[in-house]
């Protein structure tokens, strides 16, 4: 046996900081990420609405705009019911904007069987998952809670200094809100990518399990007589969150919160089961 | 290098054994795999690529314990530090440059931007891709391919270079530079495991040669070490003589010697021998006697032999 003499040495320089290492997924994703047009202008898109709300916030507390309105009190009450819509309105645009990009961000690195590169390195599962979550984390913010708390504060600075202490619940309310479902989201549009290892259809999983779980959930209900159908629908779960949060009274139909935070935790934990499944580090075993 | 220093530089597996569910994938393998390069042989299936990704700390042994110089893989931080993998398959993030590929893992490895840079740019040196390394690794042939992931597998400089199938599709003269890479690495003093259908080449690479059958060792070393110890099957000799039917007159003097067949043009024959250091003393009597001996040459101590005869009637009697 050839016994060589060692040449060279291992690279014994300085290493990044090991908890932040998963970040370099995030930044090379976000840099592919923007090459799409069609996902730039929805991005751009999904602006439109929260400028059309900071500029009725605008108006709403402009006492010289009112006055030539002949309007004597504000036109609309900037409460809790204005952020409830405001979310479910940017809620629409975050997971449109999940289902394009989530689908791709793992299952092309499953399908070319790019794991064992990424875990063949100090870097663990949950980095993985948590690098790649981070990227829809941070798109999904600048459409949800973002906004939403830049038009709290707007709404604060018209309405005066005693709104902000009276309504500090509503800017919880909001970053929770948005926070939960960019959780509900990034989960499900990572799990069904690596379930499936082909985008396309985890882009169609990801929409049929929205629309069709309704549909599924409405059939559930009519046939048998019951309400309990409605908690396959993930929309209509977060929905009866959203109420919660922002204490917006209950439908007659709606079931309590509490069955909705289960389920949505239950959701959770299915991803992250389904992920630990999927994401091995190691090939096929011929 | 002293002993103790030797033998901390190696890859241990310590009775280790892998199932996926019911499935072996190996069972009760215990190594101890010095530097140089070694060559993993077996069928498929028989537990080549679950014991590289043992090593490399992509899988977690159902029993026992893995290695690399008294690393295990709990310790990624220094662990991988080590060890660098080719992977079998064509394993690329898509869209990247042959550059960004090697730079981003870098990155992942825990570089700095400054240090994955220039690290980088040795990688891809090293395996001769500077012109092309910023192309997309989609638009490379397979040779280059195959020298991206090697650039990338040894960028960070481990000690340890695993390679699964290094050599599949490539054609003879990539084959022939990508041999001449391994040999250099393993000459710098890096331990080379590579997996390998293509025995001829085995011979030719391997310091040492693992062969594995059904998830089980069944034998390790020198390819001499192990066909000497495969007592059932007698050694193959080929002598080239002028007078071959008298040298086989001579041989059959010795009980050892079970057959002699004389070649076609009668200027040499085949002698199957159970004791080779023996035969070899006998032969050389009668070369001193003034029988005129050509060449001696062994004719089935080589890769090729030794898994056909440990594996090749395995899977027969599969």
């Amino acid at each position: 046996m050839a016994i060589y003499k060692r040449g060279y040495r291992t690279y014994s320089g300085p290493l990044t900081r090991e908890r932040w290492r998963f970040l370099v997924l995030t930044r090379y994703a976000w840099r592919t990420i923007f090459q799409s047009r069609l996902l730039t202008a929805f991005f751009v898109f999904s602006f439109f609405y929260p400028l059309g709300a900071l500029l009725a916030i605008y108006l709403n507390g402009n006492a010289t705009i009112l006055s030539l309105l002949h309007q004597s009190s504000e036109l609309l009450v900037v409460g809790n019911k204005f952020f409830s819509v405001f979310i479910a309105v940017q809620g629409t645009f975050a997971f449109f904007i999940a289902a394009f990009i989530g689908p791709g961000l793992v299952a092309p690195d499953l399908a070319n069987g790019a794991l064992p590169l990424y875990l063949g390195r100090p870097f663990s599962r949950a980095d993985y998952v948590l690098g790649k979550m981070m990227v829809l984390f941070g798109l999904l913010s600048f459409v949800t809670w973002l906004p939403g708390l830049l038009l709290f504060a707007a709404q604060a600075g018209v309405a005066g200094h005693g709104w902000i202490w009276d309504n500090l619940w509503l800017a919880r309310a909001i970053f929770l809100g948005s926070l939960i479902w960019i959780l509900i989201l990034s989960l499900l549009a990572l799990a069904l990518s690596a379930w499936v290892k082909w985008k396309v259809a985890a882009a169609a999983l990801m929409l049929g399990i929205f629309f069709l779980g309704a549909g599924f959930g409405q059939a559930i209900n009519l046939i048998l007589r019951t309400k309990q159908g409605t908690l396959t629908d993930i929309g209509n779960l977060m929905r009866v969150v959203w109420h919660d949060l922002f204490r917006i009274e209950r439908h007659a139909f709606d079931f309590p919160p509490t069955e909705a935070w289960i389920m949505l935790i239950l959701i959770c934990c299915g991803c992250l089961a389904l992920l630990a499944k999927k994401l091995r580090p190691h090939e096929v075993v011929r | 290098m002293t002993d103790n220093a030797s033998y901390s530089r190696r890859i241990s597996f310590d009775d280790v054994s892998k199932f996926y569910g019911d499935v072996l994938g190996v069972n009760r393998v215990t190594l101890s795999i010095p530097p140089g390069i070694t060559s993993l042989v077996g069928p498929n299936g028989s537990g080549k690529t679950t014991l590289m990704n043992l090593m490399t700390g992509l899988i977690r042994p159902t029993r026992g314990s893995v290695r690399v110089f008294g690393i295990s893989s709990s310790d990624p931080e220094r662990f991988f530090r080590e060890v660098g993998y080719c992977t079998q398959f064509d394993t690329f993030p898509r869209g990247m440059t042959g550059y960004q590929f090697v730079y981003s893992f870098l990155r992942l490895y825990g570089c700095t931007a400054l240090e994955a840079d220039e690290l980088t740019w040795r990688s891809i040196e090293r395996v001769n891709l500077v012109e092309a390394a910023h192309r997309k690794i989609a638009a490379y042939s397979k040779g280059m391919r195959q020298r991206i992931k090697l650039a990338q597998a040894t960028c960070h400089g481990p000690s340890v270079l695993v390679l699964d199938e290094p050599l599949n599709g490539l054609d003879p003269l990539v084959r022939a530079e990508t041999i001449a890479l391994f040999k250099v690495l393993a000459e710098d003093g890096m331990h080379v495991i590579l997996s390998s259908h293509v025995l001829h080449e085995v011979d030719a690479i391997s310091d040492q040669v693992i062969m594995l059958s059904n998830g089980y060792v069944v034998a390790e070393g020198q390819i001499r070490s192990v066909r000497s110890e495969i007592r059932e099957h007698p050694m193959q000799i080929v002598v080239r003589c002028r007078k071959p039917a008298e040298v086989a007159a001579k041989l059959f003097e010795q009980e050892q010697v079970v057959e002699a067949r004389v070649h076609g043009d009668g200027r040499g024959l085949l002698v199957k021998t159970r004791d080779a250091d023996s035969f070899y003393r006998l032969l050389n009597k009668i070369a001193l006697n003034g029988v005129g001996i050509e060449a001696v040459a062994p004719a089935d101590d080589d890769a090729n032999s030794v898994y056909e005869y440990l594996i090749g009637s395995e899977e027969t009697a599969r």
